[in-house]
């Protein structure tokens, strides 16, 4: 039982990382959400699952790897995202969607402002207004990824 | 609602113990980021994740080459026969080009056996698709479907049509990634070609602009120079064409003057590329630690090509 029960939240990370790395036309490219946050945050809130900080920063070490940034860049920020997501859990489960999107919505932010401090010592260029879009996606998009997340678990859960 | 059983397993976090677990966490990555930043300590964690990692790449990329490949196949009868007239004079010019550089080139051989120079070798190159990845904006890389299976090894350079690219990065079995020259680590040694400086151009971070620095008070630079690599660091051939002079600062009080330049290759908006197999020998002794060192050129220090500078 255990093992089904971790089997869906991995594959559903292993989907975010690779729609993170998926070709987009330009215009739209700068629109891609945090989608393995995204995931994360969900199972963290749900069920526990990947709630250690552990495999937040594994699952930041697999994003490093495969969108070229500095090892560290991407688990940095998912275990701080991860943190968060656990201090607050009891209050965030109970929020109303759009509530909760908000609460992402910050939480997205909060690993922007992450992010460029981290180019910003690289001192690789400083980002241009698009690079608060992505919390923004996030922010819509958690209601509907959360109801198709839902869905999946209980189908799976009948399933058993 | 999930059952108690999944709620208990979960450890708190507004405890000492979670906070020093964050601490913890926190600080293995950024004292990782440190690490990979200086180059060299995790080249042989990321050649064996990259190994690791390469299925997602292809998971990605296979959609998309089929795609490509079915576009292929479905494209209208009539504009591939305009496209194969296009591509036929486009080739038709080259060979003149070519006619007349065979010209030049067996006059300079001759030059060349007069003065008792090491001969121009013959540059092999593979020609490799842009992977359908998309990587990380600010990483300066992309990926390209060669790999090691088709003899891309790392540190070989990469052009497109119309100049240098970069230099392959991280070798997986049928994929590399390639860095580009617009990333800020990355360090070219340059030449500008009408006066002849030799200096180092640098990434800036964006994908359009190349920073030179120390080049010397009074050097002939102007705008539109066109910028060579020099062959220095013996991993880029001399004179391939990199960029061409946008702006040349010369602030008094300070030692240098600089220079910014913009790229002439197309950088990420390729979809072939060629990648230089042969990596010519160089009649310079420091060529053997070099090969040693990270993809980057950083070994090549501008005092060293400075001194090496006739002027």
């Amino acid at each position: 039982m255990n093992r089904s029960a971790t089997l869906m939240p991995v594959l559903t990370v292993l989907a975010a990382v690779l729609l993170t790395i998926a070709p987009l036309p330009d215009p739209v490219a700068p629109w891609r959400p945090y989608w393995v946050a995204l995931v994360l945050i969900y199972w963290h809130l749900e069920t526990g699952n990947l709630h250690s900080l552990g495999s937040a920063f594994a699952i930041g070490i697999v994003l490093d790897l495969t969108t070229g940034t500095l090892l560290g860049q991407h688990a940095l920020g998912l275990v701080i995202i991860n943190f968060l997501v656990g201090r607050f859990r009891n209050r965030l489960r109970f929020f109303p969607p759009w509530q909760q999107a908000l609460a992402v919505g910050a939480l997205l932010v909060n690993d922007r402002i992450v992010q460029l401090w981290i180019i910003g010592l690289l001192e690789r260029g400083w980002p241009d207004w698009s690079w608060w879009l992505p919390p923004v996606t996030g922010m819509l998009l958690w209601p509907w990824l959360f109801l198709l997340l839902d869905a999946l678990r209980s189908r799976r859960r009948v399933a058993r | 609602m999930n059952g108690a059983g999944a709620g208990n397993r979960i450890t708190p976090y507004d405890t000492v113990g979670g906070t020093a677990r964050l601490m913890f966490y926190a600080l293995l990555a950024i004292s990782l980021m440190a690490l990979d930043y200086r180059g060299q300590y995790l080249e042989r964690f990321r050649t064996l994740a990259g190994h690791l990692v390469e299925p997602l790449f292809w998971a990605v990329d296979l959609p998309w080459s089929g795609i490509e490949s079915t576009a292929d196949i479905w494209r209208d009868r009539a504009e591939s026969s305009r496209r194969i007239a296009e591509l036929e004079l486009d080739l038709l010019q080259a060979r003149a080009r070519l006619g007349l550089l065979a010209d030049l080139e067996s006059e300079n051989a001759q030059l060349r056996t007069v003065l008792e120079t090491a001969r121009r070798i013959e540059q092999e190159f593979i020609a490799a698709e842009l992977a359908g990845v998309d990587l990380d904006p600010f990483a300066h890389r992309i990926m390209v479907r060669r790999g090691r299976v088709d003899g891309i090894r790392q540190g070989m350079p990469v052009i497109d049509a119309r100049g240098v690219l970069g230099q392959v990065d991280q070798v997986m079995i049928g994929m590399s990634q390639i860095i580009l020259i617009s990333d800020p680590d990355h360090a070219l040694p340059v030449q500008i070609l009408p006066g002849g400086e030799r200096t180092i151009a640098y990434g800036s971070g964006s994908p359009d602009r190349l920073r030179l620095t120390d080049l010397p008070m009074n050097a002939g630079v102007n705008r539109g120079d066109l910028i060579v690599t020099s062959g220095i660091g013996g991993r880029f051939p001399a004179g391939l064409p990199v960029a061409r002079v946008e702006s040349v600062q010369r602030q008094a009080g300070q030692p240098f003057a600089t220079a910014r330049a913009t790229p002439l290759a197309a950088m990420a908006r390729n979809r072939l590329v060629l990648i230089l197999q042969a990596v010519p020998p160089v009649d310079e002794p420091p060529a053997t630690d070099d090969d040693s060192s990270g993809p980057v050129e950083d070994s090549v220090d501008p005092a060293a090509s400075a001194q090496d500078d006739p002027a």
